[in-house]
């Protein structure tokens, strides 16, 4: 039985990452490998978090460690390159040249303007994932003109796969 | 004087036309060994008697058929017996180093093996199949929704409470902080917004978000609880799915084996274990092969990788034999015996498991018989020991070498001991059996049965007819041609010859089964289908034909001159003695020249054999014995004044046993007396204090090899040899020393006493050599007197100072 995404032919995966989010991008990249498609990684520095960096009290609380240590925009900075580092290698690993295209790009700005962004350039059909959504479950469809700011939103607090289609 | 012996007394034959049948082939061969009847009853009694510590010794010298004997009884009562249990290693779930030994009833040990090989293919796939179900999918990916909604729902609430006081709650890469919401509201507040904010507005802020950092801890603090339980429930319902698939597979099997409820319990383990390694089942059999710092590790050969713990080593399977086992273990090592535990190479490193396990020869022979060589035990290091410690033990405990001694100290495997219910049979050499009855004080203990095998049987009358059934038994177990009467008439003379004794008959089966196949060769290089006397004489000559180098080599030398032995005229003080030697498997005669040299003195009898440390200590006692025969014949109450001299002459090896003694005596007897001694007269025996002339041994030889060298200078008719009477009844002479005397040119006497030898060699009365010798030893004597008369009257002086 074809699965619904042979169904529709999935051109492009769009995969968010974000500090704090975690994801998987080895399981990403074996969907993109899977499905044919073209994967473009997005990882996202939060201005929100570097904001938060920046105030005098800032600390985080670990959620292994449960311990609170004080935050300061250099060592974030440094957190967020080393992310981005693993990132790429990790899909380095796996597609490395291979046929399946990838690319990463780092965007410095809020999740929901970054992926707003992206839309805008991407072709459709794309199956787009957000910043910590779990790949399995249901994905639903929508038509791009659909995912206006707002639904953006709630699909963003959702953290699940939507798949994109054409006008 | 002695007169001459008859023919009839040198050879008793075996009389073909009284034995009743033309060839071997009509006669009901003969099962077991005649003679043996000691040996037999021994074995009977070790192997019926089922009590600690009544394992058997078969002793006897070599090719005497110990072995074939022992066997062949063992055999017969083994298959009388049932056969006894198989034993598996398993896999010990609770302690891994100590596999669990299995008993099971005979021949099923395979089936049981291949049962178990069955069960794990079968759980592989019901268990892999029950886990793809949309059952165990929705209700595995319920709890993880589960547990990420509880998680995300408790953040939520902080965030949302965090939110009513104006605070935001920001991921972090690693965790979460928690920030004021600008007043505009667009996101985290700046910190120059924070910098323009009133001191009480900040001090509410940081009160505040102090607060919800502790409610986040206690979040936080409550998440590892959380996944445990999802993680619990997560476990447990991969039990409750495995339980489903496997508790009717492995229930199924069980019920196979409801009389072994050890086998049960087994299997009830085994049930536990897939409940607990139930991801081992989910996983591809032939998958990815575990890895080290990413190198694949190779897998053992055979193995059945992550399901090798549910194999079933079989160490011992009596499938389709009947009967107890009778295992011979050719190499009785301490592995061959106890069983061993062998390694596989992986990374450079051994390892092993319960598999590798293999099974020793008191493994095989576990509830039946074990026939070992004891010189071979003995000279296996710590075979013996091991032997010892099983027997007492009554267990068979698989240990390295290793692990005996204390000399590996790595993590290896300890076997569960196996119950050992065997009867062992050692089989040696009779001084082997003394030697450890003697210094093993643990050996009479586990050893009580001794099998005592004769080397000879009695030959009465119709002791021949028996005989010749053992041989037709030979001939037909060695598929050979059949033997007429006079060949099986001659072979039964070879036997007597064999050993030593007319009226004994060898029941060396080795020699007699050689003998018996050469003969059957010669017969068939000369086309005939039935072997006759010709072919047993023919095998018998090439015997002594490819042994008796040495033999022609010594007659070679005294024939001509090198070796001086007289064999006519006469010789005052030098007699002839006879001596054997023993070559391999062949033994033949020669002679000795024997002489003796008297003076005054007071030394007795010297040997100078033993002055030169060539003679042996019976030889020594021999010597020691004439001079005891001196004493008392010539001078028992008067001081014997004598030095005399014996010697080997020409002899450059050792010189053992007491046989010369006679022929010394003759010789020392004829310096004494002056009376010259035959030289054409060879003399054997040895003699006592009385005078009295005893037995010998290799009489036979000895006789032909006096005869071998009479006859290559020409038999005069005047030699002979003069034998013990004792030893008339173990002549078994060839056939042309027979024919020799029987045509008057060859002669063999048997005398009683030293009287009688002195009469034969010397022609003169042994009344008269007596007078003469007395005579002269008193002649001595007079002079030691008057020599001590004239010391005594030299006054003394004392030594000279350097």
């Amino acid at each position: 039985m074809a699965s619904r995404e042979e169904e529709v032919r999935i051109r492009r995966v769009i995969a968010c990452f974000s500090p704090g989010y975690g994801g998987r991008p080895e399981l990403v990249a074996r969907l993109a490998q899977e499905l044919e498609a073209e994967l473009l990684g997005l990882f996202i520095e939060d201005v929100e978090l570097l904001r938060f960096a920046s105030l005098p009290f800032a600390r985080e609380i670990g959620i292994a460690s449960v311990q609170a240590r004080s935050m300061d925009v250099a060592s974030l900075e440094r957190q967020l390159r080393a992310q981005a580092r693993a990132l790429e290698q990790a899909l380095e690993a796996i597609l490395g040249p291979g046929p399946t295209g990838w690319s990463l790009r780092v965007e410095r700005s809020s999740p929901l303007v970054a992926i707003e962004a992206v839309l805008a350039q991407v072709l459709e059909p794309a199956l787009l994932i957000p910043p910590g959504g779990r790949l399995a479950g249901e994905r639903r469809r929508v038509k791009k003109k659909e995912l206006t700011k707002e639904a953006l939103k709630q699909w963003l607090a959702a953290g699940r796969p939507v798949i994109i289609l054409p006008e | 004087m002695s007169a001459p012996l008859s023919p009839g007394l040198l050879r008793r034959r075996c009389d073909p036309s009284r034995l009743g049948f033309a060839t071997t082939a009509e006669l009901q061969p003969l099962e077991g060994a005649p003679g043996q009847a000691r040996a037999e009853g021994a074995l009977d009694f070790g192997v019926g008697m089922r009590r600690e510590g009544y394992h058997l010794f078969a002793m006897g010298p070599e090719g005497y058929g110990r072995h074939s004997l022992v066997r062949a009884r063992l055999q017969a009562e083994a298959g009388r017996r049932e056969p006894p249990e198989d034993w598996c290693y398993v896999f010990n779930f609770d302690t891994p180093h100590r596999p669990r030994a299995l008993k099971l009833p005979p021949g099923r040990a395979n089936a049981f093996r291949d049962a178990m090989a069955r069960l794990v293919e079968d759980l592989a796939a019901a268990i892999a199949a029950a886990f793809e179900t949309d059952e165990y999918r929705n209700r595995h990916r319920e709890i993880e929704t589960g547990l990420a909604e509880r998680q995300e729902r408790a953040l939520n609430d902080l965030g949302e409470r965090a939110r009513a006081d104006g605070i935001a709650l920001v991921r972090t890469p690693s965790g979460f902080g928690l920030a004021p919401f600008s007043k505009a509201g667009d996101g985290v507040m700046e910190p120059e917004e924070f910098g323009k904010l009133e001191e009480k507005e900040q001090e509410r802020y940081q009160e505040v978000i102090g607060r919800l950092q502790k409610e986040l801890g206690d979040v936080l603090h409550q998440m590892p609880k959380w996944r445990r339980e999802a993680h619990d429930k997560l476990r447990g319902l991969d039990r409750e799915v495995t339980r489903t698939a496997a508790n009717s597979l492995i229930d199924e099997l069980k019920a196979g084996y409801a009389d072994l409820p050890h086998v049960q319990a087994y299997l009830e383990r085994v049930k536990q274990d897939t409940l607990e390694n139930a991801a081992v089942f989910r996983q591809a059999k032939d998958g990815e092969p575990p890895t080290l710092f990413g190198i694949p590790l190779p897998r053992p050969e055979g193995s059945e990788g992550p399901f090798r713990r549910y194999a079933v080593n079989v160490l011992i399977a009596h499938e389709g034999t009947g009967g107890a086992p009778v295992v011979y273990e050719d190499h009785p090592s301490h592995a061959a015996l106890l069983g061993r535990i062998e390694h596989v190479a992986q990374m450079g490193a051994l390892v092993t498991d319960f598999t590798l396990i293999r099974a020793g020869a008191l493994h095989r022979a576990n509830g039946g018989y074990l026939i070992l060589d004891v010189l071979k035990v003995l000279s296996q290091p710590y075979a013996w020991e091991a032997l010892k410690r099983a027997l007492r033990s009554h267990t068979v405990d698989v240990r390295t070498l290793g692990q005996e001694l204390g000399i590996l100290s790595t993590v290896s495997l300890e076997p569960e001991p196996i119950p050992l219910d065997v009867k062992v049979v050692l089989v040696g050499e009779r001084i082997l059996y003394y030697l450890l009855h003697a210094w093993d004080p643990e050996f009479p203990e586990l050893f009580k049965v001794a099998v005592d095998f004769e080397e000879d049987m009695p030959r009465g009358d119709d002791d021949d007819a028996l005989y010749a059934r053992l041989v037709a038994g030979c001939v037909q177990r060695e598929k050979l041609r059949p033997l007429d009467a006079s060949a099986v008439a001659r072979v039964i003379e070879q036997q007597a010859r064999d050993a030593g004794d007319a009226h004994k008959l060898s029941v060396r089966m080795q020699a007699l089964t050689d003998l018996l196949r050469e003969a059957d060769y010669w017969a068939q290089t000369a086309g005939r289908e039935v072997v006759g006397d010709g072919d047993v004489q023919k095998a018998l000559d090439a015997q002594i034909a490819r042994s008796d180098r040495l033999r022609e080599r010594l007659r070679e030398q005294i024939v001509r001159g090198s070796v001086l032995i007289d064999t006519s005229g006469t010789r005052v003080a030098q007699a002839n003695g006879l001596a054997v030697l023993q070559l391999g498997d062949f033994s033949f005669g020669t002679p000795h020249r024997i002489t003796a040299r008297v003076r005054l003195g007071s030394r007795g009898v010297v040997d100078i054999e033993r002055e030169a440390e060539m003679g042996g200590p019976i030889h020594s006692k021999g010597v020691l014995i004439l001079s005891g025969y001196l004493s008392g014949r010539y001078a028992p109450n008067k001081p014997l004044a004598l030095s005399a001299s014996l010697v080997f002459e020409q002899s450059y090896g050792g010189v053992e046993g007491d046989s010369a003694s006679s022929a010394e005596l003759y010789a020392l007897l004829s310096a004494l007396s002056g009376a010259p001694l035959l030289q054409s007269l060879a003399v054997t025996g040895s003699v006592n204090q009385h005078g009295d002339v005893q037995a010998i041994g290799g009489v036979n030889e000895k006789i032909e090899g006096f005869f071998d060298l009479c006859r290559e200078r020409g038999l005069s008719g005047e030699q002979g040899v003069v034998i013990p009477q004792a030893n008339v009844k173990n002549l078994m002479l060839r056939e042309d020393v027979v024919r020799a005397v029987a045509e008057g040119k060859f002669a063999v006497h048997a005398v009683g006493s030293v009287d009688e030898g002195m009469e034969l060699l010397t022609g003169v009365s042994a009344s008269e050599i007596h007078a003469r010798v007395e005579a002269r030893l008193s002649e001595f004597a007079q002079k030691a007197r008057e020599f001590a008369a004239v010391g005594a009257r030299i006054p003394w002086r004392p030594g000279k100072k350097k």
